[in-house]
């Protein structure tokens, strides 16, 4: 479980996020969509702390902890606990697609080489790219990449994976191996997993839980049937209304 | 015997000189490797704008940059001592610093003057590296150190290592002039054989030829190494 309590965030006079509360249950799939500029980003980045809040208290499970208070050790334990998917991927350049994954086992859980290299070859297989363990990121497409992305975070099976917008750096025709990736994982993975994204279709799909986030509130929360199929507030419409109906038309 | 050049005499004088070229390579390597120290800490305590200590690497990066290397090598030369002087005064604690060898304050000279120099390339080097790597790092767990050693400087050595070449042949040149400080190199040994056979000409182009070969080797050195660390980049065969 996550839950997130009265968190504020400026950046300098801009106020990103003005109070944001929710609880997200462990194992479940949340997705949070929004406008540009509401805050999503800076919401999910400041769980594992690459951006820092100004005041309010995120909880993981057992683990409170006060944004102002919080002590290098225990950004680095909830740092620990969490992994992130990045919008460009970031995959280590300099390390092929087999050691990004390994990297964090042997080097942050100290887990034994070959058990890591073992481990690491067995969510290469899971996002499909078993040929590709000795790969550097600039010989993998954008969606390939992506997937690794997915396996390094997956490997070391945190109690939340942050997806920051995965798909929206990739082209068209990629975004659809991405997804099916990640459905799968959604099915089949215990972790507690944060999507920001603007694919509905796939929100509809897997989500358990949908946050639709405005101006630096969430404006409201709930399944996705209620959200996105029946949304309350007139700003969810107005967001819903421009993005169905594009999504809708291309499919 | 009234050629200009005599070409068996140039050989006699390089055999001669062949003795000073571990001088030479001694102080410029250790000088490189102890400047590459100071040079790194430098660029990550600006970059990490660590107080107190940025300030004094800014003052550091000025002055190292803006001062000629043989006026540094006099300051340290003829300055350390005194400070040494005024420490032992102060405190009793003998330094033994008129026991000290020239050659450590030659060292001392260089690394100051070409650490200053390597801050700007690490730094240069370091900020050419996309800031998402380090975020990915901290992402899965790793200390801000762990993400710098693994995953920063491996990518900015590669960047670093022609601009690091370019200074060490500059710093193999430079140390021609500890001489001045009474340390014999390379320099300071044709020299003094030059004053004993009158033979000017023939022994300063050994010594430059001898330096042009000292260049080609370690030029060779860093290709090799740039390529080695080169193979995760796809610029691999420009
Ligand atoms: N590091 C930063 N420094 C200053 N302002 C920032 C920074 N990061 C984000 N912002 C500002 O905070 C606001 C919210 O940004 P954020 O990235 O969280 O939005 P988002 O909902 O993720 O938008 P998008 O859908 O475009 O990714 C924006 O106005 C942005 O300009
Ligand atoms: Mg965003």
């Amino acid at each position: 479980m996550i839950e997130f309590k009265d968190i504020h965030k400026a950046f300098g006079e801009n106020k990103v996020l003005k109070g944001i509360n929710c609880t997200i249950p462990t194992g479940s799939v949340t997705v949070i969509v929004g406008p540009s500029g509401s805050g999503k980003t800076t919401l999910l980045r400041s769980v594992n702390f690459l951006e820092r809040a100004d005041s309010g208290e995120i909880i993981l499970d057992d683990f409170h902890l006060d944004v102002e208070k919080a002590t290098k050790a225990d950004i680095h334990k909830i740092r620990q606990r969490t992994a992130m998917v990045f919008q460009m991927y970031h995959l280590f350049k300099n390390k092929t697609a087999l050691e990004n994954i390994m990297e964090g086992l042997t080097i942050v859980r100290k887990v034994p080489k070959a058990a890591a290299k073992e481990k690491a070859i067995y969510f290469l297989e899971k996002v499909g790219l078993g040929h590709k363990a000795n790969a550097y990121p600039h010989e993998l497409s954008g969606g390939q990449q992506q997937r690794i992305g997915i396996a390094r975070a997956l490997a070391l099976n945190p109690d939340v994976i942050l997806f920051d917008e995965p798909t929206s750096a990739l082209d068209p025709e990629l975004v659809g191996e991405v997804l099916e990736v990640m459905k799968k994982v959604a099915q089949e993975v215990n972790s507690t997993l944060v999507v920001v994204t603007h694919e509905i279709a796939f929100a509809r799909e897997v989500a358990d839980h949908v946050i639709f986030m405005d101006g630096g509130v969430i404006v409201e929360q709930g399944p996705p049937q209620e959200i996105l199929n029946h949304p309350k507030e007139e700003r969810t419409k107005q967001f819903l209304s421009r993005y169905i109906s594009l999504v809708e038309y291309n499919i | 015997m009234n050629n200009i050049v005599e070409f068996s005499f140039m050989w006699d004088t390089f055999i001669h000189l062949l003795q000073f070229i571990p001088v030479t390579l001694f102080l410029a390597i250790i000088s490189m490797v102890l400047a590459s120290i100071i040079g790194l800490a430098s660029a990550i305590v600006q970059l990490r704008n660590i107080p107190v200590l940025k300030q004094i690497a800014t003052v550091y990066l000025l002055i190292g940059r803006a001062v000629p290397t043989m006026v540094m090598l006099y300051i340290v030369y003829f300055g350390l001592p005194i400070l040494l002087l005024v420490f032992t005064d102060k405190t009793g604690i003998d330094t033994g610093y008129q026991h000290i060898p020239p050659m450590v304050f030659a060292i001392a000279g260089l690394t100051v003057h070409t650490g200053a120099y390597l801050a700007e390339i690490f730094r240069a080097a370091i900020l050419s590296i996309d800031k998402g790597q380090m975020e990915a790092a901290l992402s899965v767990g790793m200390t801000w150190f762990q993400g710098f050693y693994r995953i920063i400087f491996r990518q900015a050595a590669l960047v670093a290592v022609p601009l690091l070449a370019n200074q060490f042949l500059g710093l193999i040149k430079s140390t021609s002039i500890v001489f001045t400080i009474t340390v014999i190199e390379l320099l300071g040994g044709a020299k003094i054989a030059s004053v004993e056979t009158y033979r000017y000409l023939e022994t300063y182009l050994v010594v430059a030829i001898m330096y042009w070969g000292i260049s080609i080797i370690f030029e060779k050195l860093f290709l090799l190494a740039e390529q080695k660390l080169r193979i995760f980049k796809k610029e691999a065969n420009i």
